[in-house]
C-alpha cells in the first residue's frame, strides 16, 4: 500500500500509476473528503496554468522563428521567397497588384475567370521590372509567389466571409468525390480528391470552384468545421510551371498560408489557424496526393 | 538542409514557445531563447536519433540551453510587466480582470525555482509523462514526482494568498 500523500493525489491527476495504484488513491477519495477536496483544488489550479500559458498557441510564429528553423536568415534579401515580400515593399505590391483579383472570383463562368486571370496576369508582369520572365529570376519568382500568394489570400477571404453563401462551382451536396471529378475535369492536370472529412481535423467539404492561379485555372476547396481553433480553411490546386518548392509558411495581414509546388502542381492551404494545424493538414493533404 | 527536420522543427514550434514562455516569463526572451535551440539543433541535426521522440529532443534543448543562460547570468527576473488598461464596461472590466488573474499565475509560475518550474510547464503544460519530462531533464522519475508535487502545492498556496484562483474562476467565461 502506497503512502497516502500529495504526491500521490498529484500523481493520480496527472495520469501516472499502475492500475492498483490508481485504485487505491480512489478508494482513498471516497472515503476521505478532506482528499476530494484537496484533489479538486489542485485540478483547479492545473487548469489555471494550462490556461495561463494557452495563447501563446493561438499566437502566429515570429518570421525569425520560422527562418530559423529552415537554417535560414532573415534579412532584407533573403525573405523574399521564404518569408515573403510585405505589402509596400518590393515589388508586386502596387495598389494594382493588391487588389486586382478582387474582379475576378465574381465573374460566373470559368471563361470570364481565365480570361480575367490572363489581363490580370499580363498587366501585373507590365508593373513588375523586367517583366515576368526577364533577367532577375530569384527577384521574379519572389514577385510571382507574392501575386499567388495575394491571391489565395483574397480567395479565402471572399469564401470565409460569405460562409455558407460562397459561390461555388461545384457544391458539397451528394457524392463529394463526384463533384470533385467535374472540377478536375477543368483543370489542365488530373488531380485527385484530398478526402480530408474523415480525419481528426473534423473539416466539412463545402464546395470547390474553378479560380485563377498564376494565370492558369486552379481549384479552390473550401472547408469549415466546428473547431474555433482552426476554422474555415481553403486548399488551392492549380497547375505550375515554376520549379518545385518545398513547403513554406507566410502571412498576409491576419492569414497563414503553406503553399509549396511539387511535379508542375502548385498548392496552398489557406486560414486563420496556427501554423501547427496548417502542417498538419498539409501533411495530410501531401499524403494523400503525393504531392510533397 | 534536411526540409524533413526543418518540417518537424516548425511543427513543434509553438510547443517550444509556450515552454520557453514559461521558463523565461517574458515573450522576447523566450523567442530568443527559441531560436537559440533551432540553431542548435540544425547544427547537432546528425545527433538526433530516428525513431525516438522529436519533440522531447527538442524540449531537451531549449531546457539546456535555458539553463546554461540561468547559469551564466544569474537571471533572476523581477515581476513582470502587467499590462494596464482602460476599462469603458463591465465586460471590458471582467476581462482585463480575467487577464489580469492569468497573469497572477504566470508571475507565480515564474517565482518558482528553475527545476520545479521546468517539471511544471512539461507534465502539466504540456502533458508529457514523468518519464517523458525524467528523460528531457535528466533525472529519476522520483526527482521529478516530488519536484511536481513541491510546485504544485507552492503555487496553490501562492494563488490562494493572492486571490488568483478565486478572480480566476469568477472570471473564466469572460476569457
Amino acid at each position: 500500500m502506497q503512502k497516502r500523500s500529495d504526491d500521490c493525489l498529484i500523481a493520480y491527476l496527472d495520469g501516472e500509476g499502475d492500475v492498483s495504484e490508481r485504485r487505491e488513491i480512489e478508494a482513498w477519495l471516497d472515503t476521505d473528503p478532506a482528499a476530494r477536496d484537496k484533489l479538486a483544488a489542485l485540478a483547479q489550479s492545473a487548469a489555471l496554468v494550462r490556461s495561463a500559458f494557452d495563447e501563446v498557441m493561438h499566437e502566429p510564429l515570429p518570421d525569425r522563428l520560422i527562418a530559423a528553423a529552415r537554417g535560414e536568415r532573415v534579412s532584407a534579401e533573403t525573405s523574399a521567397k521564404i518569408v515573403p515580400l510585405r505589402r509596400g515593399q518590393g515589388t508586386g505590391s502596387t495598389p494594382a497588384a493588391r487588389t486586382w483579383w478582387l474582379g475576378l472570383p465574381l465573374a460566373a463562368s470559368l471563361f470570364g475567370l481565365l480570361l480575367g486571370g490572363a489581363v490580370a496576369y499580363l498587366s501585373v508582369a507590365k508593373l513588375l521590372p523586367g517583366g515576368i520572365g526577364g533577367k532577375q529570376p530569384a527577384v521574379e519568382m519572389a514577385a510571382a509567389d507574392n501575386l499567388w500568394l495575394d491571391n489565395a489570400v483574397g480567395y479565402f477571404k471572399l469564401a470565409a466571409s460569405a460562409g455558407d453563401g460562397a459561390l461555388v462551382d461545384v457544391p458539397a451536396t451528394g457524392d463529394a468525390r463526384e463533384a470533385w471529378q467535374k472540377i478536375s475535369q477543368s483543370l489542365p492536370q488530373e488531380v485527385r480528391w484530398p478526402d480530408l472529412n474523415l480525419k481528426p481535423w473534423g473539416l466539412n467539404f463545402r464546395g470547390a470552384r474553378l479560380v485563377v492561379a498564376d494565370g492558369r485555372p486552379a481549384a479552390q476547396l473550401m472547408y469549415t468545421t466546428d473547431n474555433k481553433a482552426i476554422g474555415p480553411l481553403t486548399l488551392i490546386i492549380g497547375s505550375s510551371k515554376e520549379p518545385d518548392t518545398p513547403p513554406t509558411l507566410a502571412r498576409r495581414q491576419d492569414v497563414n498560408l503553406l503553399y509549396w509546388r511539387h511535379q508542375g502542381r502548385a498548392y496552398a492551404l489557406v486560414g486563420q489557424t496556427d501554423v501547427g494545424y496548417l502542417w498538419g493538414i498539409a501533411n495530410d493533404v501531401a499524403w494523400q496526393l503525393d504531392a510533397i | 538542409m534536411n526540409i524533413r527536420f526543418g518540417d518537424q522543427l516548425i511543427a513543434v514550434l509553438p510547443r517550444l514557445r509556450r515552454f520557453a514562455r514559461g521558463l523565461t516569463g517574458s515573450a522576447v526572451e523566450a523567442d530568443d531563447l527559441v531560436q537559440a535551440a533551432c540553431e542548435r539543433a540544425l547544427a547537432r541535426q546528425h545527433q538526433f536519433q530516428e525513431g525516438t521522440r522529436f519533440d522531447s529532443w527538442m524540449f531537451r534543448i531549449v531546457q539546456t540551453i535555458w539553463i546554461d543562460q540561468v547559469r551564466s547570468r544569474g537571471i533572476r527576473k523581477e515581476d513582470g510587466e502587467v499590462a494596464e488598461e482602460r476599462m469603458g464596461s463591465d465586460e471590458a472590466v471582467r476581462r482585463v480582470e480575467a487577464r489580469l488573474a492569468l497573469s497572477e499565475v504566470r508571475r507565480a509560475v515564474d517565482r518558482l525555482p528553475p527545476d520545479q518550474r521546468t517539471a511544471l510547464l512539461l507534465v502539466t503544460v504540456d502533458g508529457l509523462s514523468y518519464k517523458e519530462t525524467a528523460e528531457i531533464v535528466g533525472g529519476p522519475v522520483g526527482t521529478i514526482m516530488s519536484r511536481l508535487a513541491r510546485a504544485r502545492i507552492a503555487l496553490q498556496l501562492q494563488l490562494e494568498a493572492g486571490g488568483g484562483m478565486r478572480r480566476s474562476t469568477d472570471n473564466a467565461e469572460a476569457q
